[in-house]
């Protein structure tokens, strides 16, 4: 059993020895108890399962936890929605997303929120003009099934938080 | 029998279990409460406007909230360790069921007890009647649907059990001998809905299902299909007086007499799932000490899922018959009707009877949901209408229908009654004749789903009427506006809505919309490559059942701090922040602490009841009414959209009498307002404004300060109320402060000051008559919708680039929740349209095949994000409750979609979905 160890909201994890083809959303939810991240498929279809993962060169990708095994995650850093907020301050997403009322059910919410986080500093990073500003928020939130909010408010509220800074997010 | 400990909050006697709905013992669920009680800890908590949801916080920061969050060790006073249980299911519904194989699975991913049906028989479990029918397959026995649970495998490791699912994933271990054919069952309904009104307005109706009662032909071929003809025998006695005068109605159409535009078509629509994102899952515990069984829940309906587990265990052998049973119930990740009425709860407890002293989860993956999960009826439909030439009035209507209603019965009969008596719409129609038949069938059951079979009935009408006015050469939506049921105008069961009627005002939105206006020069003003189309299409939807509960308990502390409590089910439908903010606005404050799904938190009503509310009789209600602890039902599902209406309803009123009797004497005693001041009367003119209470010429109070001396006073701080509804409120008097106060609810229970509640005995009870159960609907709610579709032409791709959605709901309590939900049915509706299917039997999801890969559900990139305009009316009157709307905000979407479709290719599709290839087809 190998033994995997990493980075989760900034603490340290492991070494914890984990059975071969265990997947990294079981690893969080049975042995680590962090249910925040969601089981939708086991397909990688819905992303309900997706977390950050933080590169080495600073930048940020989201990826599916369902279909990976969780020693593909070893030595990574990664972000869940749990660690999201900081000392009881949630980020201006998270605010968005409670302010447009984006989501219903809420099961979708994490991987919207990840996606969406990763979307805002890639931005902040790499800026955009105005006009690519709906077409790239539609492009990063794809892959994520919503089965409830059809969608409108997610975006809008990704869109409103680069719009209440545009000089960080838009050239 | 009800037990005497205080710390058993409710409990109920059923099958000799008693049901603690709740806690043994505060301590042991307080985790799980706290959990449930939303918005949840104040370190994250935002201010005013910015709040959102009651459920916000805690969705946003991924705090534990749904049954598959929840694992044994989350649970205190239960041991740490979950096992967990896998539900083998069959994809083989033609063949003998031999046994299961399962030499696969290594010593490593072997299940600690294979579950079968000999265990069941052994155990003495027992199906509920609701759901007859084999829970695990016996060997020896041809499955009796695709996805028939065959057994339960019990792991003591999560180890063991991920390895075997993945084993059994590529080698299937049920084993099937002799072919069989797919087993026969009887169909599960046959009605027929039949009215002729009187032949002038006013003149009462010839026959209508309201004066003679509901039909049913009661002769059937040797296939299992009805005989509809009014055959001479005793069987068909009170069906044939209504057969003859549908036989008549359908004489008359096919007649096509000149003056009569006759179309008589034929509608398909497919089975889907309502594929809610979280998978069904549950946890539970027997502790054969305490010989209690301990649940962890996410269901539509507690109640019905609480006494069905008693039933289902009740006459168990020993040690398979729990003493007690203790079900909480956690917030769900979606339901659209799917987590009503499912079976899914009975195998996570013969999971944890067959496993005592473990706590155990059972938990679908997605194709095991799909294999298992509750489905939307595949519809078939002929439709004939006669459409006067002249005036465009339909004058005759007549529709069979035939419904997939899958392996077991759950809600066909009265889905089949619903889509029945909503198939004429919006419209008023003097000659009415529909049957419908809800079949048994080897596929995956279908059951409750959003749309509740109007979706099917509502889109081959729309489109038909669409048809009809070009055959007229008149306007669609012209021809609509003259067929309009008007208020006071009678449905096809013989009835009036008997709630606002808005259809005039949404047809007026739609036709002056840029969309509709504009539709001929969109669709001339095509791209190269591309087919331009406009649709309109309006839909009214019924909201309530016709027995509805509403449980609400309002608690105010010397602080004016709000706790509410209510049995409705929180599933994205918003019902936590609904009832907030319907008490925030007679309370005037925000609750501080809001508790769905609770149907342990009303011990004091002491409520009893008996008999079936919809079949009861007027003579039964009113001996049975005579005790006032008597209702004639405790709780409902939260189902066909009574979120707004009835799950807040014994809140609102509960907090009403909050205001009156508690909040607002301790007004005037901060007023200074004398016994013999006239305006001690005022109490509706005062309202409640940034949290201080109003009335002109007085100085304003703040919310703390009137809670604090309605505490000191002895004031009355909590109320405890059940309300019914049988298409209109039970209303009961209550003595209070020297008044028999009328309310529409039927149990009271109050507090005063800080003290216990206390149930008071109603002096006067009015429940709604027991004919109202031969009412189709009378509460309806309206939307209309125009689609604008672009279709390229060489992929035969359609894409709705632009709509707009008017709809009427009454009072409006959340609005951004009102708008949620017609983006979410407007994204629901487009995929049923156009992206969602699931094939009958052998290829359709039963196989345990299916996934979102091969299911299609809409995307963001699906839909016009950004041009999609939704539109609320106003209610009519500042009194005008709030009305069901999640539903019919969907249903309008279907037909709007392929009248457009139409409108661009000329061509009208009678199947769904339409796919590119069907549109590249005609083109």
């Amino acid at each position: 059993m190998p033994p995997v160890s990493l980075t989760i909201n900034g603490r340290s994890h492991g070494p914890i020895e984990v059975r071969e083809g265990l997947s990294m959303n079981d690893f969080l939810r049975e042995v680590l108890g962090m249910t925040g991240t969601k089981f939708g498929c086991g397909a990688a279809q819905c992303l309900s399962c997706a977390v950050i993962v933080d590169h080495a060169d600073g930048t940020s990708s989201t990826t599916p936890t369902c279909i990976a095994s969780a020693t593909d995650f070893n030595t990574l850093a990664i972000r869940t929605v749990e660690g999201h907020a900081k000392s009881g301050e949630l980020t201006p997403l998270q605010k968005s997303f409670v302010a447009h009322f984006a989501f219903q059910c809420g099961y979708c919410t994490p991987g919207f929120l990840n996606e969406g986080q990763v979307l805002l500093e890639r931005l902040e990073r790499s800026p955009i003009p105005r006009a690519d500003l709906e077409r790239t928020i539609a492009e990063a939130l794809d892959g994520h099934l919503c089965r409830c909010s059809g969608y409108v408010k997610y975006h809008q509220a990704v869109r409103d938080v680069v719009l209440a800074d545009p000089k960080r997010f838009l050239t | 029998m009800r037990p005497s400990r205080r710390d058993f909050v409710t409990w109920v006697a059923a099958s000799g279990i008693m049901l603690a709905m709740s806690r043994i013992g505060a301590a042991r669920a307080a985790g799980f409460d706290a959990s449930q009680t939303l918005p949840g800890p104040a370190a994250f908590r935002l201010p005013g406007a910015t709040a959102g949801r009651i459920d916000a916080l805690a969705k946003v920061t991924g705090a534990k909230l749904y049954a598959s969050d929840f694992r044994a060790a989350d649970m205190e006073g239960w041991p740490a360790t979950t096992a967990h249980a896998l539900l083998l299911r069959a994809a083989d519904a033609t063949h003998v069921f031999t046994g299961l194989d399962l030499s696969a699975l290594d010593a490593g991913a072997r299940p600690t007890q294979v579950v079968t049906a000999q265990d069941l028989e052994r155990a003495g479990v027992r199906v509920p009647p609701f759901y007859a029918g084999d829970l695990l397959c016996p060997a020896g026995k041809t499955p009796l649907y695709l996805g028939q649970p065959l057994a339960l495998l019990l792991f003591e490791t999560f180890d063991a059990y991920d390895r075997a699912r993945a084993i059994l994933r590529e080698k299937a271990p049920a084993r099937f001998g002799a072919e069989t054919g797919p087993v026969a069952e009887p169909n599960y309904a046959a009605l027929r809905f039949t009215r002729v009104a009187g032949d002038a307005p006013g003149v009462p109706d010839v026959y209508s299902p309201l004066i003679e009662g509901w039909i049913s032909p009661g002769v059937f071929e040797p296939g299992g299909r009805p005989v509809w003809q009014p055959l001479p025998t005793s069987e068909g006695g009170q069906y044939k007086k209504g057969a003859i005068h549908g036989e008549a109605i359908r004489a008359f159409i096919a007649a096509g007499a000149p003056d009569m535009l006759v179309l008589d078509r034929r509608f398909r629509t497919q089975s889907v799932d309502p594929m809610f994102l979280e998978p069904e899952g549950g946890l539970a515990w027997y502790d054969p000490q305490a010989k209690a069984l301990r649940m962890v829940l996410g269901v539509q309906s507690p109640l019905e899922a609480s006494e069905e587990l008693a039933h289902l265990l009740g006459a168990a052998a020993a040690g398979f018959r729990p003493e007690r049973i203790e079900s909480h119930f956690a917030h769900l990740g979606g339901g659209f009707g799917g987590r009503d009425h499912t079976p899914f709860p009975f195998y996570v407890a013969l999971a944890a009877m067959f496993l005592p002293g473990h706590p155990i989860r059972l938990a679908h993956d997605r194709f095991q949901q799909f294999q298992g999960g509750i489905k939307r009826h595949a519809f078939d439909m002929h439709t004939q209408v006669a459409f006067e030439r002249a005036t465009g009035r339909m004058r005759a209507f007549a529709a069979d229908h035939v419904l997939d209603g899958g392996g077991l019965a759950n809600y066909s009969a009265s889905v089949a009654a619903v889509s029945a008596t909503s198939a004429i719409g919006i419209y008023d129609v003097p000659k009415v004749d529909v049957t419908t038949l809800a079949e048994h069938t080897r596929g995956v059951t279908a059951g409750s789903m959003r749309g509740y079979g109007v979706l099917q009935t509502t889109t081959a009408l729309e489109t038909l009427v669409d048809e009809a006015a070009q055959a007229l050469s008149m306007d669609p939506i012209t021809l609509r506006r003259r067929n309009l049921l008007k208020a006071g105008g009678l449905t096809m069961t013989g009835n009036p809505w008997t709630v606002s009627i808005r259809t005039p005002e949404i047809l007026d939105k739609l036709e002056g919309h840029a969309l509709w206006r504009g539709r001929d020069e969109a669709r001339k003003a095509a791209p190269a490559g591309s087919l331009v189309g406009t649709g309109v299409a309006v839909c009214a939807k019924d909201y309530g059942t016709g027995a509805d509960c509403s449980l609400g308990r309002v608690e105010v502390d010397p602080q004016g701090h709000i706790r509410i409590f209510c049995d409705a089910v929180e599933m994205g439908n918003g019902i936590g922040t609904a009832v907030a903010n319907r008490v925030a606005g007679l309370l005037g404050r925000r609750a501080d602490a809001v508790s769905v799904a609770r149907i342990d938190a009303f011990d004091e009503l002491g409520l009893v009841t008996s008999g079936d509310p919809y079949t009861l009789t007027q003579a039964e209600q009113d001996a049975a009414a005579r005790n006032p602890r008597w209702v004639p039902a405790i709780s409902s599902a939260t189902s066909a959209s009574i979120g707004a209406h009835v799950g807040t309803q014994a809140a609102a009123e509960a907090a009403r009498l909050i205001f009156r009797f508690g909040l607002w004497p301790a007004a005037l005693s901060l007023w200074g307002i004398a016994q013999d001041d006239p305006r001690r009367f005022l109490w509706q003119e005062a309202f409640w404004f940034d949290g201080a209470l109003i009335l002109s010429g007085l100085p304003p109070l703040q919310q703390e300060k009137v809670a604090a001396r309605a505490h000191e006073m002895g004031g009355l701080t909590g109320a405890m109320a059940h309300a019914f509804s049988r298409w209109a409120w039970a209303q009961a008097a209550f003595p209070l402060d020297g008044f028999e106060w009328v309310v529409d609810l039927d149990a009271l229970a109050v507090r005063r000051g800080g003290g216990a509640f206390k149930v008071l005995d109603r002096s006067f009870i009015a429940f709604p008559p027991a004919s109202y159960n031969r009412i189709g609907t009378s509460f309806t709610s309206s939307c209309g919708t125009l689609v604008k579709v672009e279709i390229e032409k060489a992929s035969g791709a359609v894409r709705v680039s632009r709509a707009y959605s008017v709809l009427e709901c009454g009072e409006v309590l959340t609005p951004e929740v009102v708008v949620g939900q017609a983006q979410g049915g407007f994204a629901m509706g487009l995929g049923y349209a156009l992206l969602e299917t699931l094939p009958p039997f052998e290829d359709g999801p039963g196989n345990g095949r299916w996934n979102l890969g091969d299911y299609v559900v809409a995307r963001g990139s699906d839909l016009p994000l950004h041009a999609l305009e939704v539109e609320v009316l106003p209610r009519v009157a500042p009194n005008e409750p709030p009305k069901g709307m999640a539903e019919v905000v969907m249903i309008p979407v279907v037909p709007a979609i392929l009248n457009a479709i139409h409108d661009a290719t000329g061509h009208r599709f009678r199947a769904l979905p339409v796919t590119p290839d069907d549109v590249r087809r005609v083109l």
